[in-house]
């Protein structure tokens, strides 16, 4: 890497040396900050490590010092790798305002949905590794390298249209910020096309996703054509959920403008989206207990548990209440109201929680309970996989944040220059 | 713009369609070849089905009993043997009794005997004539070893089970071309006198390191 | 994916922006190795598990991508490993199918009394994991009258049979549209000319898709390295079969394709006492499978799913 040292003239340098400074330079100034930046940094490289220990150790050991079972054989991981799927698919919600509804407020920031898509899709993958029983085999899984089970294979699709989102985003964004770097208009050519292409893309990862489970008819609890349409709901719940959080702390921590239209559309799009999830939960759950049979046992196991066996249904009702709660106080006008941002971002935090409780846990766990035998056993995380977990969680939002850190020049209204 | 964006566009339609164009005749080209692997070895397993044309080569071999039973007396001689003694030893000398129709009546040497067949009476089965041989309705004398013919009078289900593998288990081979198979006999599983099979008392099961009492133990693996 | 974690801190030497910035470098240029060497430390348990798996096996290739002479260097060291790991002297055979069969059970549901010995023999014959009683094997008991599994329990102990029970044991069924086969993303487990679903233990990732997708509990995924005393552990082996399976993979029954390949009833068949249990090559039309399947009214599990089960179920 060559140094440094001023924004590059537009013309004399080539990109081969010009974009590693580029990249040298926005990491560089997003490790700039604050004490309260360094504080947050170090806190979550502590869990990451905590994380990766943990990790280790699993691998070590064998998958025995995680709490799965043959009979619930996926767990926390797959659980908020759903989750995470659906959180870069809910960046789209930034991206169609401001492309196909040529929201200029929303254009301007519209990077922090698609760095949002980055991060969610690291930790997707993240959680997929930490849940193979094999990750040094994770080569197979390379079209080429290894036997790749295309078409026949969702998971083939999903480790497609996952991988192949990331690497839109991860142009879409380079390209914009690189542009900004060099001082030049972006030109819409080398981005507009692929802005286009990533939002059918999003719908696809999660619809991928869904059919990863709802494919397989020995789990009846899965076994519905609605999953994918609910899981996109639920997906534009939680995504500008994150999203407006995001904005609201930019909004305090730094001192980039224009953040209170996005704020308001977000808003008001979680106000039809998450009514829309809480219809397709209820629709879903009419025809479960209304037709009854034995196909009904994982909803009633949710809900209500099953032979005596309750573990999943304080979980269950707590989503149930938050979502609620959370409808109810974005049906509300005054949220908009800058007032109330606080109870705003309660607000967003509780349709966060509701849905990761909804889709992670309270989605994966009861497809396997009862087994296809019928037996019901339970299952509750070990602490090795909350630790794995964690970790994971906190190296995404390390990713988040460095990716927001790098991308605040472009976001910041004319020319400011103090730093957070 | 708009056109380039189209070019884009289409290079991206065209990109996909080539992959699945490509793993599709991958596949297919691999599907032969899979064949073609089979092939080495159906050197040996030609050689095999030439064998599995001809009549079968190894038997059917149905375990039989060695002969008349014995019984084993109670009580032992001062060196501490124990003996047994046949059918014949009491019954060549005693006239057979007729009136002998339930193990109640039995008062002598037979007493206590569980019976549980039907409403069979002693000499449905055994020969009133020879005690060391066993009679078929007809009153034609069977020798114990071929104790299956006398069931098979009654049991013809069983029996054409039997004789198709699907009653009494089997040890052994599955393909006679290469070894033989051993089965049973009617009375290895049920007793005559009591034919029902008996209960049985459960002793494996898995013991999964998930199910609750297990969950104590296996958390001390970490 | 992890060294991800060092790049925000490990380019940044050159980077002259800031005011002071050779002390501002040298700090970061500090905590990045900090970060670094903390995250050596964290991971380090890696090592142990590096050091089981060698570098052949790392690199080996799919089962049937595998030349002759690669097969037999595979299997030379799997024995040479199962020697080193469980000091058991044992013979890993190739068992190919033999043209012209396929595999078909068929189970006597009215003469079995949920004893458990075809549960124990499995276990014993495909050298499982001695401290889970891990067996390919689970016995329903029913109710009479209904064939809702729901109303079933695995976990009935005591004097069998009952009498207002039935006995449902449930294995692999070897199906012809088998989801498992369908949905593993690296093609580690296939359908065998003769029937058999086999997995290859030296290929599977092990994501568990494949125990998510099929309706029989047919599967089980090593959560640990199998325990097995070396007086115990089964010498007659294979490779797709009942050799010791590695840690973090999938495996399944292969109907004792050890045996069954070399012209022998399955272990479970030959354990049970009772006779339920039938088991041929569906394609000899002499064959006791095909006896029964003319003459009894048998029916199949979870017909509805479309799976086409090679494994029959009858009552007489």
């Amino acid at each position: 890497m060559s140094s440094i040292s001023t924004p590059p003239t537009t013309d004399s340098t080539s990109h081969i040396t010009s974009y590693p400074r580029f990249i040298g330079r926005s990491l560089w100034l997003a490790t700039e900050g604050s004490f309260g930046f360094y504080a947050w940094m170090t806190m979550l490289t502590a869990l990451f490590l905590v994380g990766a220990n943990a990790w280790a150790h699993q691998v070590a050991g064998g998958m025995i010092s995680t709490h799965m079972t043959d009979h619930v054989s996926w767990g926390l991981y797959i659980a908020n790798f759903t989750f995470m799927v659906g959180l870069a698919a809910g960046g789209v919600m930034m991206v169609i305002p401001a492309y196909l509804y040529h929201d200029r407020k929303m254009h301007d920031v519209v990077i922090i949905g698609e760095l949002l898509a980055v991060s969610a899709i690291v930790m997707c993958l993240m959680f997929v590794v930490a849940d193979l029983g094999r990750p040094d085999r994770f080569w197979h899984l390379i079209p080429g390298l290894g036997k790749f089970n295309f078409p026949i294979s969702m998971l083939t699709w999903d480790v497609i249209v996952l991988n192949g989102y990331l690497v839109l985003n991860l142009h879409i964004c380079g390209y914009l910020l690189y542009m900004r770097f060099l001082g030049r208009q972006p030109n819409p050519v080398w981005y507009v096309p692929f802005v286009m292409l990533s939002i059918v893309w999003a719908i696809s990862i999660h619809t991928v996703t869904a059919f990863l489970y709802c494919g397989l008819g020995g789990r009846p609890f899965w076994n519905t054509a609605l999953l994918a349409p609910r899981f996109l709901a639920s997906a534009f719940v939680s995504g500008p959920s994150f999203i407006i959080v995001t904005m609201v702390l930019m909004k305090k921590l730094t001192s980039v403008q224009g953040l209170e239209q996005p704020i308001a559309t977000l808003t008001k799009i979680i106000r039809v989206t998450i009514l829309i999830n809480l219809l397709m939960v209820a629709s879903e759950l009419f025809t479960e207990f209304y037709t009854g049979g034995t196909h009904v046992s994982s909803a009633k196991y949710l809900f209500f548990g099953l032979h005596g066996k309750t573990a999943l249904v304080p979980w269950t009702w707590t989503a149930i209440g938050l979502n609620i709660t959370a409808a109810c106080l974005f049906l509300w006008p005054g949220l908009l109201s800058p007032k109330f941002r606080l109870l705003l971002v309660a607000a967003c935090l509780m349709a966060f929680v509701g849905t990761w409780i909804e889709k992670g846990m309270g989605l994966i766990i009861p497809g396997f309970i009862p087994s296809t035998l019928h037996e019901v056993v339970e299952y509750v995380p070990s602490m090795l996989e909350w630790k794995v977990s964690v970790g994971v969680w906190a190296f995404g939002l390390m990713v988040f944040t460095i990716a927001i850190k790098a991308a605040l020049p472009t976001l910041r209204q004319p020319a400011q220059s103090t730093d957070t | 713009m708009v056109r380039l964006a189209n070019l884009l566009f289409a290079g991206v339609v065209c990109a996909v369609i080539s992959m699945v164009i490509v793993t599709v005749t991958t596949s297919d080209r691999r599907a032969p070849s899979h064949s073609e692997r089979a092939h080495p070895h159906s050197g040996l397993a030609s050689a095999t089905t030439g064998v599995l044309a001809n009549p079968a080569t190894f038997p059917i071999v149905i375990r039989k009993p060695a002969g008349p039973p014995q019984i084993k007396l109670a009580g032992t001689d001062p060196q501490g043997r124990s003996a047994s003694v046949a059918c014949a030893t009491c019954h060549s000398v005693r006239p057979p009794n007729f009136d002998n129709q339930t193990a109640q009546s039995l008062d002598e040497f037979h007493q206590g005997l569980q019976f549980n067949h039907g409403q069979l009476s002693c000499y449905s089965c055994h020969n009133p004539e020879n005690a060391d041989e066993l009679r078929l309705a007809d009153g034609t004398a069977v020798e114990y070893a071929d104790v299956m013919t006398l069931c098979t009078q009654c049991h013809s289900k069983q029996a054409e089970s039997f004789a198709h593998g699907a009653h009494g288990g089997m040890n052994g081979f599955w393909d006679l071309s290469r070894g033989p198979q051993t089965k049973n006999n009617c009375i290895d599983c049920h007793d005559p006198h009591a034919p029902n099979y008996p209960k049985m008392i459960v002793d494996f099961k898995p013991r999964d390191r998930f199910l609750d009492l297990q969950r104590a133990e296996h958390d001390n693996h970490k | 994916m992890t060294t991800i974690n060092e790049r925000p801190e490990a380019g940044n030497r050159e980077l002259p922006i800031v005011e002071n910035f050779s002390r501002r470098a040298a700090v970061k240029g500090g905590f990045a190795t900090l970060g670094a060497a903390a995250f050596v430390a964290a991971i380090s348990p890696l090592r142990h598990a590096a050091q089981n798996t060698s570098a052949a096996e790392f690199l080996q290739k799919h089962y049937t991508e595998l030349s002759d002479e690669q097969k037999a260097d595979v299997i030379a060291r799997l024995e040479a490993e199962t020697k080193k790991n469980y000091g058991a002297e044992v013979t890993i055979g190739d068992d190919r199918p033999i043209p012209g069969t396929k595999f078909v059970y068929a189970i006597n549901l009215s003469v079995c009394n949920g004893n458990g010995k075809c549960v124990e023999a499995c276990h014993k014959e495909n050298n499982h994991d001695r401290a889970t009683h891990q067996s390919y094997i689970r016995i329903v008991e029913m109710p009479k009258g209904t064939l809702d599994m729901e109303q079933g329990s695995t976990t009935y102990t005591g004097v069998v049979p009952k009498d207002d029970k039935f006995y449902l044991p449930v294995q692999c069924q070897q199906c012809d549209e088998p989801p498992c086969v369908d949905v593993c993303p690296v093609k580690a487990t296939w359908k065998e000319e003769d029937g058999i679903v086999v997995v290859d233990y030296n290929w599977c990732i092990g994501c568990r898709y494949c125990e998510a997708a099929c309706p029989y509990h047919a599967r089980r995924f090593n959560w640990k390295k199998p325990e097995v005393p070396a007086d115990q552990v089964n010498p007659d082996q294979s490779y797709l079969s009942n050799r010791i399976r590695p840690v973090g993979v999938v495996e399944k029954c292969t109907y004792c394709l050890h045996r069954t390949r070399r012209g022998r009833l399955p272990a479970c068949l030959e354990a049970c006492p009772t006779g339920a249990r039938v088991f041929g090559n569906i394609l000899d039309e002499d064959s006791n499978i095909r006896w029964i399947l003319d003459n009894k009214r048998v029916y199949i599990l979870k017909e509805e799913l479309g799976t086409k089960p090679a494994f029959f179920y009858y009552f007489d």
